[in-house]
């Protein structure tokens, strides 16, 4: 008896979930993976904005993007693909390719090509159609550093890395750790880009963009690599597995001197409660002061069928792409909008020293997922956290190795 | 005929969810391990192509080998000391139910507990080390967490400390089974004790042993989530397994050809490990 009740309780609750879906007119199935504060709380700009239009939202939030990149994968494979997807620009093109993706309408087009960057449109672009709208570009080339470390051995933060080599020695001296820095392999390929990227911007361009075999393993390459080989020897023997977020506490309470590390990094000093200018600041990373290593979040977008979906799905991308919620968005995320058009005076000095040089197109540098399939950017992952972690292993041979995987991929 | 029609009942459901859900897959990896499958399966027949890829990758020989160094010395440490352990609680020492649940709980955590606390415990800056530094020995060092050549060692020690307990309660309850004449006479014929549970002893146990032995080596070729949460596959990929390989390459990479490929020969080595332990058996049992 007890049981039959329960049974029937239940099936009450579902048809009730069942029926509440269609009833309402415009409905987004958002599967997404910001499951932490400042993240979570970006979302829901989104969120509440769509609400404020009338649209239902449901929340497929999963944590973690790896997780949330498989089950949109299998739910697209299964027939029940979300409305919208929070994705990696690398992916974009692979799934449009796939014929999973529904392109955006041509107003929102023209919108987002006119108003965002040209090289980032192009990578969500295919055969004339826009299938992705970036809501946020972040910046990779930042250093956090520590303004008492850098007051105690009376220099300002390394503009190159020779200057870093030369501080890192008076920072030992001082009971510092110079590079908070954890042994991760997407935080030691992060590093690489950033030296890369020292080495010169029309080098890195070459390689990423232009895939420029010899480049990718010639003498800049091995340069690079051999910056990264001195680096080995100012982290502190705790780093290996270390999480970004650890690391970061290492310069908060001053063990450590600096951090290169894109802005997403600032969301921790902030709750440590330190102040920006004050107890920490940011400096564009040794070498890369003429360039913006982009980082992108953004939507694309999984064909649906139900009307309700292709509704909500329209009414989504109107949301996403509207000037004011982007700059709503922009100051809980803390990364810059991805439209160029938008007042960002309201933003703290970091971002509007991020904004000055976003405004040159030169100065535009896409990050390894802008070029990258998943595939190429883990045999990259591989080759760097091996470097790093055998000295063994000559800066020559690794950018003979690093060639390859340029190469293989232009196949 | 009747009862047969009844077992034929129970029978087929259990054959078709077998092949359903075990040798179907299987043979769908098979398959797809000989195409370009990238992000989503794909049809096109590729030839050996994934194969030669996996061949040609560093990552997937430090995972291979890596499997066979854990699983020599996981199998060997956990029988060694579980075995020196359930003969320890058998010479009816006092409080001996209280010993046995200490050194089996390791056992109730997961691999992933067990992986985190020794990560912690082996972290030079805040672990052992760093507590034996802070009491004085200045120069003490144990740091093969951090170093490639040794890490995978630290990983052995981690699963040895979690499963010997396993082994121990296995193996005891064994000895308990042995008949006690065996003992009185060993002890009328004057055999010393390490002697009798060395030569006697010990081969009674065969049946026993092979349990433990088998539960391990499911262990290794399973091996996922103690790497994952002790190491993460570091430093570099010094610790990397064949199972996060795969995993990897499926889902963090998209590559479905090249993952499949590698589970296809991590069956092919667990087929031909477990093949000559099958034919001696089925060869002494007569059937």
């Amino acid at each position: 008896m007890q049981y039959s009740r329960s049974l029937l309780f239940t099936i009450a609750i579902c048809s009730t979930i069942g029926a509440m879906g269609p009833a309402s007119a415009q409905t987004a199935d958002v599967l997404h993976y910001w499951t932490s504060g400042g993240e979570s709380a970006g979302m829901k700009v989104f969120a509440d904005a769509f609400k404020t239009r009338g649209g239902t939202w449901i929340d497929s939030a999963v944590g973690g993007y790896d997780d949330a990149r498989a089950s949109a994968l299998s739910r697209i494979a299964g027939g029940n693909p979300p409305s919208a997807l929070l994705d990696n620009i690398g992916d974009v093109q692979a799934l449009a390719e796939q014929g999973v993706l529904s392109p955006l309408d041509p107003a929102a087009a023209a919108a987002a090509t006119a108003h965002m960057p040209g090289f980032l449109m192009s990578k969500v672009s295919r055969e004339g159609k826009v299938f992705a709208i970036p809501v946020d570009i972040g910046q990779a080339n930042w250093t956090w550093y520590s303004t008492k470390a850098f007051h105690d051995i009376g220099a300002p933060p390394p503009a190159t890395w020779d200057e870093f080599f030369v501080d890192a020695k008076k920072l030992k001296e001082k009971g510092y750790i110079p590079l908070a820095f954890g042994g991760q392999p997407w935080q030691q390929a992060g590093l690489f880009y950033n030296i890369m990227l020292s080495v010169g911007r029309d080098f890195y361009k070459k390689v990423l963009v232009d895939r420029d075999v010899t480049a990718a393993g010639g003498p800049e390459m091995v340069k690079t690599f051999e910056t990264m080989r001195k680096l080995t020897a100012y982290v502190d023997p705790g780093s290996p597995g270390r999480k970004w977020n650890d690391a970061a506490n290492l310069v908060i309470t001053n063990k450590a001197a600096m951090q290169v590390m894109g802005d997403w990094a600032k969301g921790e000093f902030i709750a440590a409660g330190l102040t920006l200018g004050k107890d920490y600041d940011c400096a564009l990373a040794p070498g890369t002061q003429d360039a913006f290593l982009m980082v992108v979040d953004l939507f694309d977008f999984p064909t649906v069928t139900a009307p309700e979906m292709v509704k909500g799905q329209k009414l989504l991308r109107d949301v996403l792409i509207d000037p004011a919620v982007q700059v709503a968005f922009s100051k809980v995320k803390g990364s810059l909008p991805s439209r160029l058009d938008v007042d960002v005076s309201g933003l703290d000095s970091c971002l509007q020293k991020g904004e000055k040089i976003l405004a040159d197109p030169q100065a535009q540098v896409p990050n390894f997922e802008f070029v990258f399939t998943a595939d190429e950017e883990g045999q990259v992952k591989d080759l760097v956290s091996k470097f790093w972690s055998d000295p063994g292993m000559t800066a020559v041979d690794a950018a003979r190795q690093f060639s390859q995987i340029v190469g293989e991929t232009s196949k | 005929m009747r009862r047969h029609k009844t077992a034929e009942f129970v029978i087929v459901p259990t054959i078709a969810v077998v092949f359903i859900c075990f040798y179907a897959p299987i043979i769908w990896t098979i398959f797809i391990s000989f195409t370009r499958s990238g992000m989503f399966p794909s049809y096109s027949f590729s030839g050996l192509m994934q194969y030669w890829r996996l061949v040609g990758t560093e990552r997937w020989h430090t995972a291979f080998l890596n499997m066979f160094v854990f699983g020599v010395l996981f199998v060997g440490f956990a029988l060694i000391l579980g075995f020196l352990l359930a003969v320890a609680l058998d010479q009816r020492i006092r409080f001996e139910g209280f010993f046995r649940t200490v050194l089996l709980y390791p056992l109730s955590m997961s691999f992933i507990v067990t992986g985190l606390a020794w990560q912690w415990l082996l972290n030079p800056a805040m672990g052992l080390q760093h507590l034996v530094r802070e009491a004085g020995w200045d120069n003490f060092l144990f740091d093969w967490i951090i170093r490639p050549d040794r890490a995978i060692y630290t990983i052995v020690l981690a699963a040895v400390w979690h499963s010997s307990g396993l082994v121990m309660a296995i193996i005891l309850a064994g000895l308990r089974g042995v008949d006690r004449d065996i003992w009185r006479a060993t002890q009328v014929e004057g055999i010393p004790r390490w002697r009798t549970y060395l030569s006697i002893i010990l081969p009674l146990l065969r049946p026993v042993v092979l349990t433990c032995v088998v539960l391990l080596i499911i262990n290794v070729v399973r091996s996922y989530d103690l790497v994952v949460a002790m190491t993460n596959g570091g430093p570099g990929n010094a610790t990397d397994v064949p199972g996060k390989f795969v995993i990897d390459m499926a889902f963090e990479r998209a590559n479905i050809g090249q993952a499949s490929a590698a589970a296809v020969i991590m069956l092919l080595t667990v087929i031909a490990a477990v093949m000559p332990y099958f034919y001696l058996e089925t060869r002494r049992t007569g059937r």
